[in-house]
C-alpha cells in the first residue's frame, strides 16, 4: 500500500504546533478532567483529613508513604478504597481481569468505573469541539463548545463502538489468551520463554487497540472534514483513510506514546511529591503537577491535529469552514451531522 | 526474698537448666526410632519410583503395640475423592492441580519372620473418617511389639509421582522425590500419631538413620541432591544407570531431587561454634545470576538460627531452586534439604529468594532438630520459624520493599516493608477468623490457616520478645532449642520454657494469644488541652462560703489535659500510654490494659503535643496501629499533599481511561 504524503514526524509536529497555537483546547480539557476527578477526590480528602490531621502518624506521612499506614487504612475502611489494589493487581498480571468481576467493584474502584462511562461522553464531547476547533484558522472557546455539541451524537456512538471493541479486544485477545495459557505456560522450559509469550499477546493487544483508536480516530477527523458527504460515505473515508495510511498513522501514534511515556518517566525521575516540604512546598506541588497534566494534554491535541494534519495534508477549499468559495456551513443547515 | 535474691535464684536456676539441657544438645545422633534402608530406581520415562526399604522400627512406648500405621502421602493425589482434594478443591501451591496422578502401592510386607503382613494391611482415616482417602493404612501384626522391643519390615512399595503442584512430583526432566517412601507414623502412650495427608498440614515423624540408594539414568550423573551426605562415590550400573548412595543419622524424613538441567555450585558456612557445613546449590542455569544470593541466604540462617538456638550439627545442607511451572515443589523443608523460590527478574531490593531461603534453612531448627508435631501445631515449626526468619532478615539485610508485578515481570516499590509487624500483616485481615491453636486441617481456609499460622504466631512472639526484652527472649529459645533437641516438643514445653527462663507464669499471655481468637486493639480516643479556667461557684472563705476562688486559684497557669485511651479489642496485654507535653516534658503511664478504657487528666500542664498508647510499638499484635496516637492541634499537611497527589492520578486515569477510544 502506497502511503505518500508527510512523514509521520512532520504531521505530529505540525499538530503539536497546531495545539500550541491554541493553549485554550488544552485549558478546556485541563478543566473538564479536574472537575471529573474531584468526584473521587473530596471522599479521598475527607477520609485523609478525618484519619490524619490529628495523628502522630501524620509528620512521616508528609515526605513519605508508609506502607503500614496505607495498608491499615486499606482494611479497616473497605468503604474507600475498595478492591481497587486487587483490580489494579489483576490488570497488570499475565492472566488478566475478567469482566465478570466487574459487579466485585467497591469503594473507589466502583466510582472509578461509573466515571469511565462519563469520560467517554465528555470525551466524544470534547473531542468533536477539539477537531472542529482545530480546522478553524480563527475560532475560540466559543467555537469549541459549538463544534463540541454539534459532533457529540455521531461521536458518542463512535466513542461507544471504540470503547465496546477495545473491552472485546481486552477480553478475547489478552484476557481469555491468559486463561488458556496458564497451565501451557508453566509448561514451558524456562520463565523467560513464559514471559516472551505474556509479552507476544501484550503486544497483540496493544496492536488491536492501536487499530481501534487509529480507526475510530480517522472516523473523527474525516467526520468533521467532510460534512459535505453523507454520513455512511464519511465513515468509510474515515475507515479508508485509516486503511490508506496506516505507516503514517501509526507512526503519528508511535511518537504521541513515546513523549507521553517519556513525560511520565521524567516526571517518576523527578518525583516532586517525595521527600516532604524539603523538597517541594504544597503551592509548587500542586503547581507542577498541573503544568505536567496540562503539557500532557497539548501534545495529546498535538495528536489529535496530527492525525488530522496526516488525513486531510492539502483540505480543498470547498470542503473548509473557512474557505474562500464555500461559505462555513451553519450548524442550522447541517442537520446531517446529528443522523 | 528479696528481688535482688529472687533474680539471681533465677538466673541460676536458668544456667542449670541450660547446662543440664546442653548436655542433651550434644548427644548426636539421637537414639534411632524409625530407621530406613531403601533401595530405589527412578523411571524417569513413566515418572515412577520403584523401591524396597528395610524398616527398622523401636516401639519407645510403655504399651505394646499390636498394629502399625504408615502414611502413604502420594495417594493424596490418586483421585478427586482424597481427603486433600476434598479439602484444597484440587488448588495446589502454585494455582490449580493439573490432571495428573499420583499414587504409592505396596506391593509386599513381610516381617523379619517372613510373615505376610500385607493380607492385614487396611486404610484408615483418624481425621475425618473418609473411607476414600488411602494417606493412612494399618497392618496388624500376628504379635504385638512389646515396649522397648525393636521389630524389622521389608516393604516393596511403587510410587507414581504426579506433576509438580503440592511439593513432590515432576515437570519434565525434573523430579521432587519427597513423601515418596512408605513412612511409620509416630506411636505415643496414648496411641499411633499418624494424620491424613491435609491440604494445609505438614509431617510428623520419629528420628532415625536413612540410608537410601537412587539408581538414575546416566544422564542425572552428578546432578541428583538429596537429605544428607554421599556414602560412597556414583557407582556405574548396566542399562545406562547409574547409582547414589545418601546417608543420614538423626533426622526424620528423607528427600531427593534430580535434574539434568541443574548448574552445582558449592561452598562452605563456617561460624565457630555453629557449624562447618557443606553447601551445595542446585540451581537452575536460568537463576545463575542469583547463586550469590540464594548461599548468602543459607549463611545468615544458619549463622542467625544458630546463634539464638544453638549449633546445625549436620555436615551438609542442599538448596535446591526448582524450575519454571514447578514452583510448587519450592519453598519446603526437608532434612537437611530445603528448596528455595525465586523468579528470573527477581529484584535485589525485594528480599523474596533471601525470604524463602533464610525460612526453609531456618526450619533445620523448627522442624529438624525441634521436630513439633505440624499436623496438630504446627505453629511451633512454621510460627516460630517466621519469627526468627524475621529476626534474621532484618539483621542480614534491614527492611525489605514493596514488589510490583507488571505482566510476569517483578519492580522494587521505594517503599519499606520492616520486620516484623509489615511482613506479616496478613494477619490483620483475618484476625478474629480462627483459633491459632487448631488443628492445621481445621481452619476455615489457607488464607485463615497462612495468617495465624505464620503470621500472628510470629507477631505474639515479636510482642513477647518487646516485652521480655531480646536477651531474655534468646534465653527463652535456647532453653527450648537444647532441652528439645531431636525430640517432639509441644506448645506447653514452651511455655514452661518461658517460665523456667524468666522465672515467672507466662501462661496467661499464651492463653490470650495463641489459645484465643480475639484480637488486640488499644485506641487513643480522645485528646485535647485547652488553657485552664478558674473555678466558679461558692468557696470557702474566712470560714464562711463566699462567691469566686481564692486567690491563688483565680488566676490558673497552663493548660488542662484529657486523654481517653480505650481497649477495642477483646483480647488485653498490659500497654504503656506516653503523653508528650511542650517543652519535652513526658508522662509514662503503664497500663494493665484490663479495663474497656482509662483516662488521664493533667491540670495545669504544658500544652500537650500528643498522646500515645504503645509508643515502643512493643505490641506488634495490634490489628490498627494508626489509633495509637492522637494529637490536639489539627496538622493538615500530610492529608492536602496526600490529597494533591491523588488528584493528579486521578486526573491521570481519567485521561488514560479516555485514550483508547
Amino acid at each position: 500500500m502506497r502511503d505518500r504524503g508527510p512523514r509521520a514526524l512532520t504531521c505530529f509536529v505540525r499538530g503539536l504546533k497546531l495545539s500550541l497555537s491554541k493553549p485554550y483546547l488544552a485549558l478546556a480539557l485541563w478543566l473538564i478532567q479536574l472537575l471529573m476527578a474531584a468526584v473521587l477526590v473530596l471522599p479521598i480528602s475527607n477520609s485523609l483529613h478525618a484519619m490524619l490531621d490529628h495523628s502522630p502518624a501524620a509528620d512521616k506521612m508528609v515526605a513519605n508513604p508508609d506502607y503500614g499506614w496505607w495498608e491499615t487504612v486499606r482494611r479497616t475502611h473497605p468503604d474507600l478504597l475498595g478492591n481497587f489494589p486487587e483490580l489494579a493487581t489483576g490488570l497488570l498480571s499475565p492472566e488478566g481481569v475478567k469482566w465478570s468481576e466487574l459487579p466485585n467493584l467497591r469503594g473507589i474502584g466502583a466510582v472509578a468505573f461509573s466515571l469511565a462511562l462519563l469520560a467517554t461522553v465528555l470525551h466524544a464531547f470534547a473531542l468533536g469541539g477539539m477537531l472542529g476547533t482545530l480546522r478553524e484558522p480563527s475560532s475560540s472557546l466559543v467555537t469549541f463548545g459549538r463544534e463540541g455539541m454539534r459532533r457529540m451524537p455521531a461521536f458518542l456512538v463512535f466513542t461507544f463502538a471504540a470503547f465496546g471493541s477495545a473491552f472485546a479486544a481486552y477480553e478475547w485477545i489478552y484476557q481469555r489468551s491468559g486463561e488458556e495459557m496458564r497451565e501451557r505456560a508453566h509448561a514451558l522450559p524456562t520463565e523467560p520463554m513464559a514471559l516472551a509469550v505474556t509479552g507476544i499477546r501484550l503486544l497483540a493487544l496493544v496492536l488491536a487497540l492501536a487499530i481501534i483508536k487509529l480507526l475510530a480516530d480517522s472516523v473523527r477527523v474525516v467526520w468533521v472534514a467532510r460534512p459535505d458527504l453523507p454520513p455512511v460515505s464519511r465513515f468509510f473515508f474515515g475507515i479508508g483513510g485509516a486503511l490508506s495510511r496506516p505507516l503514517r498513522l501509526f507512526g503519528i501514534l508511535g511518537v504521541y506514546a513515546v513523549l507521553t511515556a517519556g513525560l511520565y518517566v521524567i516526571w517518576l525521575i523527578l518525583d516532586p511529591s517525595a521527600g516532604g516540604e524539603a523538597r517541594f512546598a504544597l503551592v509548587p506541588l500542586i503547581l507542577s503537577q498541573q503544568v505536567f497534566v496540562f503539557i500532557r494534554l497539548l501534545i495529546k491535541i498535538g495528536y489529535y491535529a496530527g492525525v488530522s494534519e496526516a488525513l486531510t495534508r492539502t483540505p480543498p477549499p470547498e470542503y473548509a469552514y473557512s474557505g474562500a468559495s464555500a461559505p462555513p456551513p451553519r450548524p442550522d443547515e447541517v442537520p446531517l451531522e446529528n443522523a | 526474698m528479696s528481688a535482688k535474691a529472687r533474680a539471681w535464684a533465677t538466673g541460676l536456676l536458668g544456667l542449670a537448666l541450660v547446662s543440664s539441657s546442653l548436655a542433651r544438645a550434644d548427644e548426636f545422633p539421637p537414639p534411632a526410632v524409625a530407621s530406613y534402608q531403601i533401595t530405589c530406581k527412578l523411571d524417569a520415562e513413566a515418572k515412577t519410583v520403584e523401591g524396597t526399604e528395610v524398616l527398622t522400627w523401636k516401639n519407645t512406648t510403655s504399651h505394646p503395640a499390636p498394629t502399625l500405621r504408615f502414611h502413604l502421602y502420594l495417594n493424596a493425589f490418586r483421585n478427586t475423592l482424597s481427603t486433600w482434594w476434598r479439602e484444597s478443591g484440587g488448588v495446589g501451591r502454585d494455582g490449580n492441580m493439573p490432571d495428573s496422578w499420583g499414587s504409592i502401592e505396596i506391593r509386599r510386607m513381610t516381617a523379619s519372620d517372613g510373615a505376610d503382613l500385607l493380607p492385614a494391611l487396611r486404610y484408615v482415616a483418624p481425621d475425618d473418617g473418609n473411607p476414600d482417602d488411602r494417606t493412612v493404612a494399618e497392618v496388624i501384626l500376628g504379635k504385638p511389639v512389646a515396649p522397648g522391643e525393636t521389630i524389622s519390615l521389608a516393604i516393596d512399595f511403587l510410587s507414581r509421582l504426579p506433576r509438580v503442584s503440592v511439593r513432590t512430583g515432576y515437570k519434565d526432566d525434573f523430579f521432587m522425590v519427597v513423601q515418596w517412601f512408605p513412612k511409620i507414623g509416630v506411636l505415643q502412650d496414648s496411641g499411633w500419631n499418624c494424620h491424613q495427608f491435609h491440604a494445609t498440614s505438614e509431617f510428623f515423624a520419629d528420628f532415625g538413620k536413612y540410608d537410601v540408594s537412587i539408581d538414575v539414568p546416566a544422564r542425572y550423573r552428578g546432578k541428583v541432591g538429596a537429605t544428607g551426605s554421599l556414602a560412597e562415590k556414583e557407582r556405574e550400573l548396566s542399562g545406562g544407570r547409574i547409582l547414589y548412595r545418601f546417608q543420614q543419622d538423626g533426622v526424620h524424613d528423607f528427600a531427593w531431587t534430580a535434574d539434568p538441567g541443574y548448574q552445582v555450585i558449592e561452598d562452605t558456612f563456617r561460624e565457630a561454634g555453629i557449624g562447618d557445613v557443606a553447601l551445595r546449590l542446585l540451581l537452575q542455569p536460568e537463576h545463575s545470576a542469583q547463586a550469590e544470593r540464594y548461599l548468602k541466604a543459607a549463611k545468615a540462617s544458619l549463622s542467625g538460627y544458630g546463634r539464638v538456638l544453638g549449633p546445625y550439627p549436620y555436615p551438609t545442607l542442599t538448596i535446591v531452586d526448582p524450575p519454571w511451572g514447578a514452583r510448587g515443589a519450592g519453598g519446603m523443608e526437608y532434612p537437611t534439604l530445603i528448596t528455595g523460590g525465586t523468579s528470573w527478574s527477581a529484584p535485589r531490593a525485594v528480599h523474596r529468594p533471601e525470604s524463602v531461603t533464610i525460612h526453609e534453612a531456618g526450619h533445620q531448627f523448627f522442624y529438624g532438630l525441634l521436630a513439633s508435631n505440624e499436623f496438630e501445631e504446627a505453629w511451633l515449626d512454621e510460627g516460630f520459624n517466621s519469627y526468627m526468619t524475621d529476626r534474621v532478615l532484618q539483621a542480614a539485610y534491614g527492611p525489605n520493599h514493596v514488589e510490583l508485578d507488571v505482566f510476569g515481570l517483578h519492580f522494587p516499590l521505594g517503599i519499606d516493608i520492616h520486620y516484623p509487624l509489615d511482613a506479616n500483616r496478613r494477619y490483620f485481615e483475618t484476625a478474629d477468623w480462627d483459633l491459632l491453636a487448631s488443628p492445621s486441617w481445621k481452619f476455615r481456609n489457607r488464607k485463615s490457616y497462612g495468617a495465624m499460622i505464620y503470621s500472628k504466631t510470629a507477631l505474639t512472639l515479636a510482642t513477647l520478645e518487646r516485652l521480655l526484652g531480646t536477651s531474655t527472649m534468646d534465653r527463652v529459645l535456647r532453653l527450648y532449642a537444647d532441652r528439645w533437641r531431636y525430640r517432639h516438643p509441644t506448645t506447653k514445653d514452651f511455655v514452661a520454657c518461658v517460665r523456667d527462663a524468666t522465672g515467672r507464669d507466662w501462661g496467661w499471655f499464651f492463653d490470650r494469644t495463641f489459645y484465643a481468637s480475639g484480637v488486640v486493639d488499644y485506641a487513643v480516643e480522645e485528646a485535647t488541652s485547652v488553657p485552664a479556667k478558674a473555678p466558679r461557684g461558692l468557696f470557702e472563705k474566712d470560714g464562711a462560703l463566699a462567691a469566686g476562688p481564692p486567690a491563688d486559684k483565680a488566676r490558673p497557669k497552663g493548660y488542662d489535659t484529657v486523654v481517653l485511651v480505650v481497649r477495642r479489642g477483646d483480647v488485653a496485654l498490659p500497654v504503656d500510654v506516653l503523653l508528650r507535653f511542650v517543652g519535652g516534658r513526658e508522662h509514662r503511664v503503664h497500663w494493665n490494659g484490663e479495663a474497656r478504657w482509662t483516662r488521664f487528666r493533667v491540670s495545669g500542664g504544658p500544652r500537650l503535643l500528643e498522646a500515645l498508647v504503645d509508643p515502643d510499638e512493643k505490641i506488634v499484635l495490634d490489628v490498627d496501629r494508626s489509633n495509637n496516637g492522637r494529637r490536639p492541634e489539627s496538622d493538615p499537611r500530610a492529608a492536602t499533599r496526600w490529597t494533591a497527589r491523588a488528584v493528579f492520578w486521578i486526573q491521570n486515569m481519567i485521561d488514560f481511561l479516555t485514550v483508547a477510544w
